[in-house]
């Protein structure tokens, strides 16, 4: 690993042109770990523990929004209509 | 409450928007809705109450689920083959 972290110094020293690229570079694979880690721990339809959290999509409330960019819905006008059991 | 549910009941038109289910993929809904079913008439049937608000859930599920896939369940919940937590 720090072999690496060398030979990625020395580059950005010769050549620091190259830092834009590593910036984009890094944001784009910290973004895509990022987005990762929202599916495996906030998804609904995640469950890592199927004894103790069956069905973890039946915890969210009627208004509760797990997209990022909802067109066309308005969350907060929705209200439970289910009948309880 | 149950007068709103009978209101509702009587009024329906089609499945409302889910909010546990806000994408396209609709499969999850439909099972949770049969699953929903027959779980409200299994607990108020224990707690002897009247079972029709759970006429609710089989409206919805009817509305989204393919005759098939209702068919298939209703004939496992027969023989006991039916592989949900109900």
């Amino acid at each position: 690993m720090s072999s690496l972290l060398k030979v990625v110094a020395k580059q950005v020293k010769t050549h620091p042109s190259l830092i834009p690229l590593f910036i984009f570079i890094g944001g784009g694979a910290t973004m895509s770990m990022l987005y990762l880690a929202r599916l495996a721990l906030k998804n609904p339809d995640v469950s890592w523990d199927r004894k103790n959290n069956p069905e973890p999509w039946n915890k969210m409330e009627p208004n509760q929004q797990y997209k990022m960019f909802a067109v066309n819905m308005d969350y907060s006008k929705l209200k439970k209509d289910r009948p309880d059991f | 409450m149950s007068d709103r549910i009978n209101e509702k009941i009587q009024n329906y038109r089609t499945a409302p928007f889910d909010a546990r289910f806000p994408n396209t993929n609709q499969t999850r809904n439909c099972y949770q809705n049969y699953l929903d079913f027959h779980r409200c008439n299994k607990a108020l049937s224990a707690k002897q109450q009247d079972p029709a608000p759970c006429e609710w859930y089989r409206r919805v599920y009817t509305s989204l689920c393919p005759m098939g896939w209702v068919q298939r369940w209703d004939e496992q919940l027969e023989e006991g083959s039916f592989a949900g937590r109900i």
